[in-house]
């Protein structure tokens, strides 16, 4: 028996392709807590290297069957988060996004959740105007996050269903905000402060600086994101998942088709009308 | 060119068959129309030729679909695309440009034609459907008959063998649906492409087509030559109403053919009937009405009075005013100069349950006013409102449709389901005045008639008036009193039904295109009057 397609899911090349790029960009993030030996600018190298991949994981992705309809609901949903992300510049941390981000992936699952992420990250990055490297960065935290998804038990409903992915919410904002500082944190070498990334100090000395950097720069923004996104999908969640998982039932995602002979159909007949 | 052999189709999670042991094959340059009541299967019928049913919805497909000699189960939808062509029931939802040729475009653009073949095409698609003069306007600003023959175009230039089209012509009026109809009946002519097409408003369509599919409610089909299928359908325009009351030898599908076999009838002399006294006590006052959007002046300085339990139609093209007119009278729009008054207050003023309890509203996409998660919670937040017992909403819409689940999204509703449940929700507010922007898009003959009762009885019972925008003229012959004429933003006629849409030809029902010069509108008119006849 045949189905609809599913609403997009890593499988088959794809798969192994998430892997090695995520793992790529990883060390793309925490690099600075691997090496204690002075490097020249390692951060130069991961510049390249997590945009590559990046693009290499969309054209893996491409190649891989993506049907109209993941097709469709992708570009919708990554353009509604893509123009709700500016919505908040300039006031701290507070990006009307996220929680669309969480609620889609709820729905549409995993996989779906990382390749709306880091989509929606890119579409945003043209519409705000800023394109460079820390857009891959960015495009993988927020697919991470939507990946991550995949921890609250599917079963779930209901109340206990939005507080976790209030909660969910709460940790997403952390996550993003380091990931952040860490990828910026080792530009500000040569700055010389307490704070700053000290090439070839030893590793503990790193990840003291880090965390004094991150609380002392970072609270403002990461507090109020937190508490903006958990409200957000507290309030907003009923309603917008209720709808999502409307439309999921309407485009008939995993659907069976069966081509049957005709004479099945005589045959039934012939069943009822003994009945 | 398409060949059905034994189809029975089912979706899944649900227990009706929807189409069951279908077989037919259409020729090349045949043009058929499917037809039956609302929620009968037309729009499976129409996505099982390009393969989107079960392709794309999911569902278990017996027998056997082949195009053009391929079968549909072997591809996807998408390896039908050069071969049959798709126009869905509302065309902006189609458009994917905002220019004209760029729409034409861009299928063969996701298609990877070369350059010179695609510019070709767009020009032989414009001259062929005579867009030429508007190829470099936006969509959104053509009339809604061009706006089908740009969707049409975009599925042409692919040089579709089949052209499937999904009720073209319902939310056009009488003229544009014209003009669309005549355009795809030179196509089959021409260019010998076969058409199947899905419509309610039959009395639009017969007279094209060369055979019918009818999908009865009861599971039957039934396959032939128009005149065949209609001489015993449930579901029969007019024309074809009148031939039966008459007791005609044969039914026509034309109004030249019925003309010729009612000579006798028209020779006769009948007396005239009285005319219906209208009330005199003025519910809406309409003076010197100005509405300007920008510079387009929408409406130009009209006057007009509404007495109550008048049923009065207004009439006109696409884009003539009829809506600004309704939305001032509503309230929702302010008029640019002049004034409207409703009881002599002016409605732009009222407020909350005040507004709820002079004037009911239905708009032109009557789901604008649906937000809840079911037909039940909807009915219940009405009943709250309007501080009505509980469950008279759903008492009242049970009425109108029966078979309504309570349990039901809105959005899953048929056009006719929500309609009724919109004018359920509006008239449980016991609304001093109604106000309706073209209710009857999508309704089949059954709902319609249910839906002109309703109207009818709310006016007589209550003594009130009732407003609406129609391009359904023969909706406005069965119901409407008076009819007010828009063109440009000015009133053209204002009158009795009878004068105003005996005196122009296009507006003019079947009834009455076939008994001119006597003055009919509804095969009803025709029968009363025979009756009271010696």
């Amino acid at each position: 028996m045949n189905r609809t397609p599913a609403a997009f899911s890593f499988r088959g090349l794809a798969l192994p392709a998430l892997v090695a790029t995520s793992a790529i960009s990883a060390l793309g993030f925490v690099w600075p807590f691997l090496i204690s030996t002075p490097q020249a600018r390692p951060q130069w190298l991961f510049a390249l290297a997590v945009p590559s991949a990046l693009l290499l994981l969309f054209a893996s992705v491409s190649n891989d069957k993506l049907d109209t309809k993941s097709i469709a609901l992708l570009a919708v949903l990554a353009a509604v988060i893509a123009a709700l992300r500016p919505m908040g510049t300039g006031a701290v941390g507070i990006e009307p996004m996220w929680f669309v981000l969480i609620l889609a992936a709820r729905v549409f699952g995993p996989s779906f959740g990382f390749l709306l992420g880091a989509l929606s990250m890119v579409l945003s990055a043209f519409l705000t105007g800023g394109l460079g490297p820390w857009v891959a960065y960015q495009a993988f935290a927020a697919g991470w996050i939507g990946l991550g998804i995949g921890l609250i038990p599917r079963n779930v409903r209901g109340r206990s269903e939005l507080a976790l992915l209030a909660l969910y919410g709460v940790v997403a904002a952390a996550f993003f905000g380091i990931a952040m500082d860490l990828q910026f944190w080792p530009w500000t070498l040569g700055v010389d402060t307490q704070l700053s990334y000290q090439a070839g100090a030893p590793i503990s000395e790193n990840v003291d600086r880090f965390i004094s950097y991150h609380f002392l720069s970072a609270m403002a923004w990461d507090l109020p994101r937190a508490i903006f996104t958990a409200s957000l999908i507290a309030i907003t969640g009923k309603p917008i998942l209720h709808t999502l998982r409307r439309a999921h039932t309407r485009a008939a995602f995993f659907t069976p088709i069966e081509f049957v002979k005709a004479q099945a159909s005589e045959r039934e007949k012939e069943e009822r009308a003994a009945q | 060119m398409i060949k059905f052999s034994n189809v029975s189709l089912i979706y899944p999670h649900s227990t009706k068959t929807i189409i069951e042991d279908l077989t037919f094959s259409i020729q090349e340059g045949e043009m058929v129309l499917v037809m039956g009541e609302t929620g009968s299967g037309k729009s499976s019928l129409l996505r099982l030729i390009n393969g989107l049913v079960p392709h794309h919805t999911g569902g278990i497909l017996a027998g056997d679909i082949s195009v053009d000699g391929i079968s549909t189960r072997e591809v996807k939808p998408g390896s039908l695309a050069h071969i049959v062509g798709i126009v869905g029931q509302n065309p902006l939802n189609g458009f994917v440009a905002d220019i004209v040729e760029e729409e034409l475009a861009f299928g063969m653009e996701a298609l990877n034609f070369p350059h010179d073949v695609m510019r070709k095409r767009v020009e032989e698609v414009l001259d062929l459907l005579g867009l030429n003069a508007v190829r470099h306007r936006s969509i959104a600003t053509l009339s809604g008959g061009e706006q089908q023959r740009v969707a049409i175009g975009a599925a042409l230039v692919m040089h579709p063998k089949v052209l499937v089209l999904d009720e073209p012509t319902s939310a056009l009026d009488p003229i544009a649906a014209e003009e669309v109809l005549s355009l795809l009946h030179r196509l089959v002519h021409d260019l010998s492409v076969t058409v199947v097409i899905a419509e309610h408003r039959l009395e639009r369509v017969i007279q094209f087509v060369d055979r019918i599919i009818y999908i009865e409610g009861n599971g039957e089909t039934a396959i032939g030559p128009a005149e065949e299928v209609l001489r015993t359908a449930q579901l029969v325009p007019p024309i074809i109403r009148l031939a039966r009351a008459l007791n005609l030898s044969e039914v026509g599908t034309s109004v030249r053919e019925v003309r010729r076999l009612t000579d006798d009838i028209r020779a006769q002399t009948f007396e005239t009937t009285e005319k219906i006294a209208v009330s005199s006590d003025v519910v809406i006052e309409v003076d010197e009405l100005t509405i300007s959007y920008g510079n387009h002046r929408a409406l130009k300085g009209i006057s007009t009075k509404i007495g109550a339990g008048e049923i009065v139609a207004v009439m006109g093209r696409n884009g003539a005013g009829k809506s600004s007119l309704l939305q001032a009278i509503v309230g929702s729009q302010l008029a640019t100069k002049g004034s409207v008054w409703v009881h002599q207050k002016d409605p732009a003023l009222l407020k909350g349950a005040e507004r709820r309890r002079s004037i009911g509203y239905v708009p032109q996409e009557p789901s604008d006013l649906l937000y809840a998660q079911s037909v039940r919670a909807e009915c219940a937040q009405a009943d709250r409102d309007n501080e009505i017992a509980e469950g008279s909403t759903f008492a009242f819409l049970s009425r109108l449709v029966p078979h309504i689940s309570e349990e039901t999204h809105p959005n899953d509703l048929s056009e006719g389901q929500r309609l009724a449940l919109v004018l359920s929700i509006v008239l449980s507010g016991n609304p001093e005045l109604l106000v309706l922007d073209e209710p009857t898009r999508g309704l089949d003959y059954q709902a319609k008639n249910l839906f002109a009762l309703a109207l009818k009885e709310y006016a007589s019972t209550f003594n009130r008036p009732v407003l609406l925008a129609t391009h359904d003229v023969e909706l406005v012959a069965e119901l409407a009193h008076r009819v007010l004429f828009l063109a440009e933003g000015d009133i053209v006629a204002d009158g009795s039904t009878l004068d105003v849409l005996l005196s122009s030809p296009a507006f003019a029902p079947q009834v009455a295109k076939v008994m001119s010069p006597k003055p009919w509108l509804t095969v009803s008119d025709v029968v009363q009057a025979l009756e009271q006849q010696p």
